[in-house]
């Protein structure tokens, strides 16, 4: 530690860390553009030039190294004179159009220029003037004129983002920010760009023009979206949302947001928003009052368990749902005398219920994410389905971390991944024990018998060894399980084995929870062993049909593991009952449909994959006559004569469902009690499917908000096959080709990716082009068209 | 002393005399009463009454939304609506101000950075009901193509003192 004094207040800081790092921790503001405490430092803005003792000029507080008994001046004569200078020389170029720039009111420059700059503009030449750009659908650089060169955006998508898709071009008065000719920025995560921006160079485009800053008003919420559970805060104007960005909270999201947290508003304000309750009679729909359409569904109810018995009924529900709408619906089906509830809706595998310790979690703190320095990460379409998750192994990939993979499918990480294995679904769990005995042999160790007898006939190959070598190496590993394996129809013999693995690399074994509630659902009893512990999962009530179906946010057809399976079922059920924000494809099938608000219109909670409850209020009020869905579900409990219905707050219902003290231990991903089968070595001769979930039509709130659709990412789904199997096919890219899958097939365009394993056809679910297919996993027919 | 003053100022009723001699001095000055609406009271070019949008000489209007007068606003009485038109500009689609609540103070005007809402010396103005008194925007650019040759002078009159 060092002393320095800055405007005469002695601090103490590390040695090492800058000037402006020590005016942080004094007190101090010195005025910055470029400089930002998550990027690298550039120095190129000039801002926060402050005077020191015995140095004849100003020095960049940013760039500046502390040294002890150094003495600042950020006020001083010399230094006040150094910044009104660098003011001036910023103005320059720099429109004076801050009334119409979205940025006005909440700018950095017009603060800056406020408290630093003159009066008054001594420059009266031509400014200059840089063309507008397209960079895609979601971020607006109309008024490129306006960018300082502060290059905080290059820097984000070259250290935060992975990928460099900004850049600086050409030399001094010329040097504009773009993209690479005629490319768009597509990461994941650009949209953090925007509030990078201390100008209105790069705005967002859904936004523009909407509001100015001083019109919003400023709520807290939590993300619904992917298991991180980012807060976020919700601006608000004329009772509607009108942007979103990030709350910081060094924990979770640090300060960035992904672009789905982000953008995903404008599904809030879609025009297919369910706002009166419907019935259906005679094929014909109806709107109707709440009271009617209730008392419907209630009546429905009871006639179906009292002639067919309560086993008949059946609720799945998205773990995008609150806490508290997943603890009401479990106790009503519960209280009515049937246990078929489920909220894992894509899992395929469920052989492991009731034999985990826990509810299934990330397995450590989101931010120890960065302390690790060894990645097993297993079946994950990490970037996608996780990009803040990812962005943190990134960082720890940075500072030394290795990264290994076990896929079926080979996307750009964005990062160096030291070893992976990317085979055919069917073959990871093999790859996985040729891992375990690698690791066995390396540390020497004496695994249990059972497991022993299971992986003795492997043969190690070279990419397993060495996955198993660099985890060995590792002094804080961490073994972690995506979507894909969650979903995999091995997958609880996936989870034993890297339990294994974890356990024998003294790594941390966690699971990347899929959506914002996936551990919530655990925890609020939304799975059928909890109770009695009789109940029919996901798969089953469809694999069996029933008679009536509740469905809390569910669009059968995107969000089902099997959607044909899914769909058929729905079709011969006598009753069908869709809570949804939405009008979507259930007025098919469904017979009543009830208007829920989604998570800015209710209160409720998320747990996310840490396992961290966080309560949020409703920030709008909900549209039209949807009501908050714990409300809706309390009013059925009092219908159906469930006892134990007597809510008044939705923070009742949660202090119910939600021990808090006991928390903590209920999260545990230890399964006993499943043995280890490997597959045999049989060799299929058809395709495997392969189905990534797209970031952008993951949830149902997602797959209305326009700006997103327009995106690379929500492009409609091809066919992706390796080039020897186009070969084979005798088929080129882009023709279409028809696919088939149990009993549907469906006409789709080919695309070739060599990084995936042959045998392999990736086919995206959660689209409706594909939701007459069937399962995710499974084998697929390709035919030419 | 005092007092014996007061009682002769009393009995020779020197405040009244006092009164009339103002009322008589008053009677015989020249007349300020305006015979409206024959006759009208002169203005200055800062007269602050009906208020106009301008359009600039090619037709365009003024303004572009940047809602500043509707912030500095202190009666509320400005509402507006903006929206991207279809050449990329920034334009209102909704420009209201309720003079029934305005107070004419003239801080739209001052506040905006294009000249666009201004007030003009129009005051002989009326409504039948509240709703009569709720501008729009196609009444202020009305109001405003009508009286732009005094509107102009009236602004270049001003301008050296902005």
């Amino acid at each position: 530690m060092i002393k320095i004094e800055i405007d005469g207040k002695l601090v103490e800081t590390e040695r090492g860390s800058t000037v402006m790092d020590a005016a942080h921790k004094a007190g101090v503001y010195i005025p910055h553009f470029c400089y930002h405490k998550k990027l690298s430092i550039a120095a190129n803005c000039r801002m926060c030039l402050v005077e020191v003792e015995k140095v004849p000029k100003p020095l960049p507080a940013c760039a500046t190294p502390a040294s002890d008994g150094m003495k600042v001046h950020t006020h001083s004569e010399l230094a006040a004179k150094a910044q009104k200078g660098v003011m001036e020389f910023l103005l320059i170029n720099h429109p004076l159009d801050c009334p119409i720039c979205d940025q006005g009111g909440e700018c950095q420059l017009q603060d800056i220029a406020v408290g630093y700059g003159g009066g008054v503009s001594r420059y009266t030449e031509e400014k200059r003037v840089v063309m507008s750009k397209s960079v895609g659908e979601l971020i607006s650089t109309n008024e490129m004129t306006r960018c300082i060169q502060c290059t905080r955006c290059v820097r984000f998508g070259q250290e935060i983002a992975g990928v460099m898709e900004l850049g600086m071009a050409n030399r001094s008065e010329h040097s504009e920010i773009m993209s690479f000719v005629n490319s768009t920025v597509d990461s994941e995560l650009s949209g953090n760009m925007i509030d990078l921006c201390p100008v209105g160079a790069l705005t967002s485009k859904p936004f523009r023009y909407t509001a100015r800053s001083w019109e919003l008003s400023r709520r807290k919420s939590v993300s619904p979206h992917d298991g991180l559970g980012a807060p976020l805060a919700i601006h608000i104007k004329n009772n509607k949302v009108a942007r979103v960005v990030p709350v910081e909270n060094e924990d979770i999201n640090e300060c960035w947001i992904s672009d789905k947290d982000r953008f995903s508003y404008e599904g809030l304000n879609s025009a297919q928003r369910l706002t009166k309750p419907m019935l259906k009679q005679d094929g014909k729909w109806l709107e109707v009052e709440w009271a009617t359409a209730l008392e419907y569904v209630a009546n429905g109810l009871h006639q179906i368990s009292g002639s067919a018995g309560a086993e008949q009924i059946a609720a799945l529900a998205t773990p995008h749902s609150t806490l508290e709408e997943l603890y009401l619906l479990q106790k009503l089906l519960r209280g009515m005398g049937s246990g078929n509830i489920d909220t894992r809706t894509r899992l395929s595998d469920f052989s492991a219920d009731g034999k985990q310790a826990g509810a299934p979690w990330l397995g450590m703190p989101i931010a120890e994410i960065n302390q690790c320095d060894r990645f097993l990460i297993v079946g994950s379409f990490l970037r996608k389905d996780h990009p803040l998750l990812a962005q943190r192994i990134r960082q720890a990939v940075k500072n030394g971390g290795e990264a290994n993979l076990v896929h079926s499918s080979d996307d750009d990480l964005l990062m160096p991944v030291a070893n992976k294995a990317i085979v055919v679904p069917s073959e990871i769990l093999n790859v996985l024990a040729q891992v375990l005995k690698a690791l066995a042999e390396e540390k020497q160790a004496t695994l249990s018998a059972d497991v022993q007898q299971a992986i003795g006939k492997v043969n190690v190959a070279d990419s397993a060894r060495a996955i198993a070598h660099s985890l060995a190496d590792g002094k804080h590993a961490a073994v972690l399980l995506g979507n894909f394996a969650q979903q995999h129809p091995q997958a609880s013999q996936i989870s034993v084995i890297c339990e294994q693995i974890a356990f024998l690399s003294n790594a941390k074994f966690g699971y990347l929870g899929e959506a914002a509630n996936s551990v919530g659902a655990y925890l609020a009893d939304a799975v059928p062993f909890a109770g009695d512990g009789h109940g029919m999962n996901a798969a089953e009530m469809l694999a069996k049909p029933r008679k009536a179906y509740l469905l809390l946010n569910v669009e059968p057809e995107l969000d089902m593991h099997d959607a044909q399976q899914a769909m058929s079922a729905m079709r011969s059920a006598d009753m069908v009952v869709a809570l949804s924000a939405y009008k979507h494809h259930a007025t098919e099938y469904a017979d009543v449909l009830l208007p829920i608000a989604p998570f800015t219109e209710t209160s409720g909670t998320f747990i996310n994959t840490e396992g961290r409850a966080q309560s949020f209020k409703g920030a709008v009020k909900p549209l039209g006559e949807a009501r908050p869905a714990w409300k809706v579900l309390r009013v059925l409990g009092n219908l159906m004569d469930v006892s134990g219905f007597d809510y008044d707050s939705s923070e009742a219902v949660r202090d119910e469902a939600l021990d808090t003290a006991q928390m903590a231990s209920k999260l545990n991903n230890h399964i006993s009690g499943v043995p280890l089968q490997l597959n045999s070595a049989a060799t299929v001769a058809d395709l495997q499917r392969v189905s990534d979930v797209p970031i952008y039509y993951a949830d149902a709130v997602v797959r209305r908000a326009d700006s997103l659709q327009k995106t690379h990412d929500a492009a409609s789904p091809c066919i992706i096959l390796h080039g020897n199997e186009l070969q084979k096919l005798g088929v080129q890219c882009g023709d279409l080709v028809t696919v088939k899958q149990g009993d549907a097939s469906v006409s789709l365009a080919v695309a070739m990716d060599d990084r995936l394993p042959q045998g392999v056809a990736r086919v995206a679910a959660g689209h409706q082009a594909t939701s007459t297919l069937g399962a995710m996993f499974g084998t697929i027919t390709v035919e030419r068209a | 002393m005092e007092k014996i003053r007061d009682f002769f100022k009393t009995f020779l009723l020197f405040e009244l005399l006092k009164g009339m001699a103002l009322t008589g001095r008053y009677m015989f000055a020249r007349k300020i009463t305006v015979q409206f609406p024959e006759e009208k009271t002169p203005q200055g070019f800062r007269f602050r009454g009906l208020h106009a949008q301008r359009r600039y000489a090619n037709g365009e209007e003024r303004c572009i939304g940047c809602k500043l007068c509707e912030a500095v606003c202190p009666a509320l009485a400005i509402k507006i609506e903006v929206a991207e038109r279809e050449d990329g500009t920034r334009r209102t689609t909704q420009y209201d101000i309720d003079l029934t609540k305005c107070i004419f103070c003239g801080f739209c005007e001052e506040s905006c950075p294009v000249d666009a809402i201004v007030e003009t010396r129009i005051f002989e103005y009326h409504g039948e009901n509240r709703s009569d008194l709720y501008y729009t925007k196609p009444m202020l650019l009305a109001i405003g193509d009508k009286n732009e040759t005094q509107i102009a002078k009236d602004r270049a009159a001003d301008a050296k003192y902005r």
